[in-house]
């Protein structure tokens, strides 16, 4: 899960991390007089979960004058379509320097991995890309509780030594987090000293149950349905909806169906062993989108019992047409079940991928 | 057999679960099928003392270990605590854990992944299969039936999935090609076990004169794995069509910051010279036409 800024911030500061003096409103009249204890000028920042903010118009510099204009302003607007609810008001650091600095895993490695720049800022990708000396890189094995030393010299060759210990802090937070992605960019020098300008921290979605959070936002109404259920799903643009069991199986089968000249509505993995009530969920789930003109069930297992998929497929009677394939256990009286119901289970994949194709293109 | 054979002895962690009993019958049906070991004893802390289908239940892979021969573990311990059974595992000397389990935290993985390395011991997994080496040895969840039942299969498999692999191994023994191992390797985005890894093993084995290399979108280990090896391959990247940014099902599968996607892993495979089906059902003519 993606933390906004200003709670990413939080947990920055408490590990030691030093960050501008803000606060966060909810509207523009909550700006008040708090924005005068920051300075003649503050930053309002969108609190919204998208890159590339600064540059869709998500932060504003302001006066303390005008600056209840500007969090209406904000307010008012959409960030690359999504609303603004929050503004977190900064005070302006007079900046010297930018840095980047991001932890993120090396999965060939299995590690933590620092990435710091000393040319930071907006454009990092472009950097990577056009100047990869530039960005420095160290592994950090996970049984390690601090960045050694000489990771550290070869991390900040040439550039002010108080950057360490708020790389460490990063480090730490990074890891009591259960962190996915822990970034600072910029990370800043003024003269009054090193500063946090932005944060991010993804969280990872396995590791929630002991951070203390209860509920993940970055899910979809029917996301958090299907989570509820204990199914992983995904929302798409197409018109066919797709259910199988397995991550990989279910992947491959959309696929097939963007090979074969269709376009799928979402996908579902219902994981393994699924029961009569699980696949009735999960069909009905699926249908309720209502971009899904055909439903294609690819179901392939060892524990999974054909039957009661069958059964499951029949009970949610949903008005859109459900193209089957089943393999495996009691396959027979699946097909049975389906046939007698007037469904149509098909032998293979490509057969079924196929005749979904067919009918949504109707 | 890469990781093991009729004569390993295989411990269950998380023995006395609903998935522990039920793979414990399962595996061993299948070592009774084909002259193993099989399950030699259980562990679940607070458990001991129990038996799941025959099978002996230890507060801990220390006491089990007193009693039993067994250099293999498989986990069905829940997420939160398997962690630490894989140092647990990996402390007490064993050769290999295969970790079943799935929503393990990445932080805990990379722990007890590095501490095992330490150790001297191989995790394959988290959320994983695990491993069937036909008519030798079932260490996991795969439905064996799907196999060639005979062990007189040349081709290797590994894949960062489950009910692919089996769609895969359905097609291939249904077009009459035997499997030597197959190897699930795992969905998250740390895992213990990658392709090199495995594929290390299949070069130094007489049994495997081919590879079939299933991946997906997220990360590069495919094209690290592919072209690591001097064996026949064809490879199967899934997820062509995954949007940017989204987890398809799989904790690893997800296209972060423009890297990852199907599209340029297909591309980068191509240009090592390696051969990539657009779809499973082609998989068996590819390797056929390679062996």
């Amino acid at each position: 899960m993606k933390l906004l800024e200003f709670e990413a911030k939080k947990i920055f500061k408490e590990h030691g991390i030093p960050v501008p003096e803000s606060f966060v409103i909810n509207s523009p009249e909550e700006i008040g007089d708090q924005a005068s204890s920051l300075g003649s000028e503050v930053v309002l920042k969108a609190q919204v979960d998208v890159g590339g903010r600064g540059k869709a118009g998500g932060v504003i510099i302001s006066d303390v004058a005008s600056a209840k204009k500007n969090a209406e302003l904000l307010f008012s607007k959409e960030i690359k379509g999504i609303p603004v609810e929050k503004i977190l008001v900064e005070e302006k650091l007079p900046i010297e320097q930018e840095y980047y600095v991001s932890i993120t895993i090396d999965r060939a490695k299995k590690e933590p991995v620092i990435l710091f720049c000393a040319t930071g800022g907006v454009d990092i990708e472009e950097t990577a890309k056009n100047n990869p000396d530039a960005l420095h890189r160290v592994r950090v094995a996970p049984i390690l509780h601090d960045i050694p030393p000489f990771m550290m010299r070869r991390l900040l060759r040439g550039v002010p030594a108080e950057i360490g210990p708020v790389l460490n802090s990063l480090y730490r937070v990074y890891c009591d987090s259960d962190a996915l992605l822990a970034e600072i960019n910029p990370l800043v020098t003024t003269k009054k000293g090193v500063y946090a300008a932005d944060a991010k921290l993804i969280i990872d979605d396995n590791a929630l149950y002991r951070q203390g959070i209860r509920v993940n936002r970055d899910l979809t109404p029917r996301e958090r349905k299907a989570e509820e259920y204990g199914f992983s799903y995904v929302e798409l643009t197409g018109n066919i909806g797709v259910i199988g069991n397995g991550a990989g199986l279910t992947m491959s089968t959309l696929d097939l169906i963007e090979l074969s000249g269709g376009k799928a509505a979402n996908f579902l993995d219902v994981g393994g062993g699924a029961n009569t009530e699980r696949v009735c969920n999960a069909v009905r789930l699926v249908a309720d989108m209502p971009l899904v003109k055909v439903i294609v069930v690819n179901l392939l297992g060892g524990i999974t019992r054909c039957d009661e998929v069958a059964k499951g497929i029949v009970e949610a009677g949903v008005s859109q047409p459900v193209v089957v394939r089943l393999a495996g256990t009691n396959e027979e009286e699946g097909r049975r079940i389906l046939k007698e119901n007037g469904y149509h289970m098909l032998d293979t994949m490509e057969e079924v991928v196929m005749c979904a194709v067919k009918e949504a293109g109707k | 057999m890469i990781y093991g054979d009729k004569n390993t002895g295989v411990i269950v962690q998380g023995a006395t679960g609903k998935q522990g009993r039920f793979h414990i019958n399962l595996m061993n049906r299948y070592a009774d099928e084909v002259g193993g070991k099989g399950v030699v004893a259980g562990v679940t802390p607070g458990k001991g003392g129990q038996e799941v289908d025959g099978v002996p239940v230890y507060d801990s892979l220390r006491e089990a270990l007193a009693e039993h021969d067994a250099s293999a573990s498989v986990l069905f311990v829940p997420g939160f605590a398997a962690g630490d059974s894989i140092m647990e595992a990996a402390y007490n000397g064993l050769e290999t854990v295969v970790a079943i389990t799935e929503h393990i935290p990445v932080h805990d993985a990379m722990c007890a992944i590095s501490y095992a390395r330490l150790e001297g011991c191989s995790v394959i997994g988290p959320n994983c299969p695990g491993i069937l080496s036909p008519g030798e040895i079932k260490m996991g969840i795969m439905p064996a039936h799907l196999a060639f039942k005979a062990n007189t299969g040349n081709v290797g498999i590994i894949s960062r999935s489950g009910t692919l692999t089996y769609e895969v191994v359905n097609e291939l023994t249904r077009a009459g090609i035997g499997q030597s191992t197959i190897v699930g390797i795992g969905g998250d985005p740390v895992i213990g076990q990658t392709f090199v890894d495995v594929l290390e093993r299949f070069e130094n084995d007489p049994e495997t004169r081919g590879i079939v290399l299933i991946g997906e979108v997220g990360g590069n280990l495919e094209e690290e794995g592919a072209s690591y090896t001097d064996l026949p391959i064809v490879t199967y990247i899934a997820g062509v069509s995954a949007p940017p940014e989204k987890r398809m099902g799989h904790a690893g599968a997800i296209v972060e910051g423009g890297e990852g996607d199907a599209g340029s892993k297909i591309r980068r495979l191509e240009a090592q010279g390696v051969t990539v089906a657009s779809k499973p059902s082609l998989i068996p003519t590819l390797i056929r036409e390679m062996l």
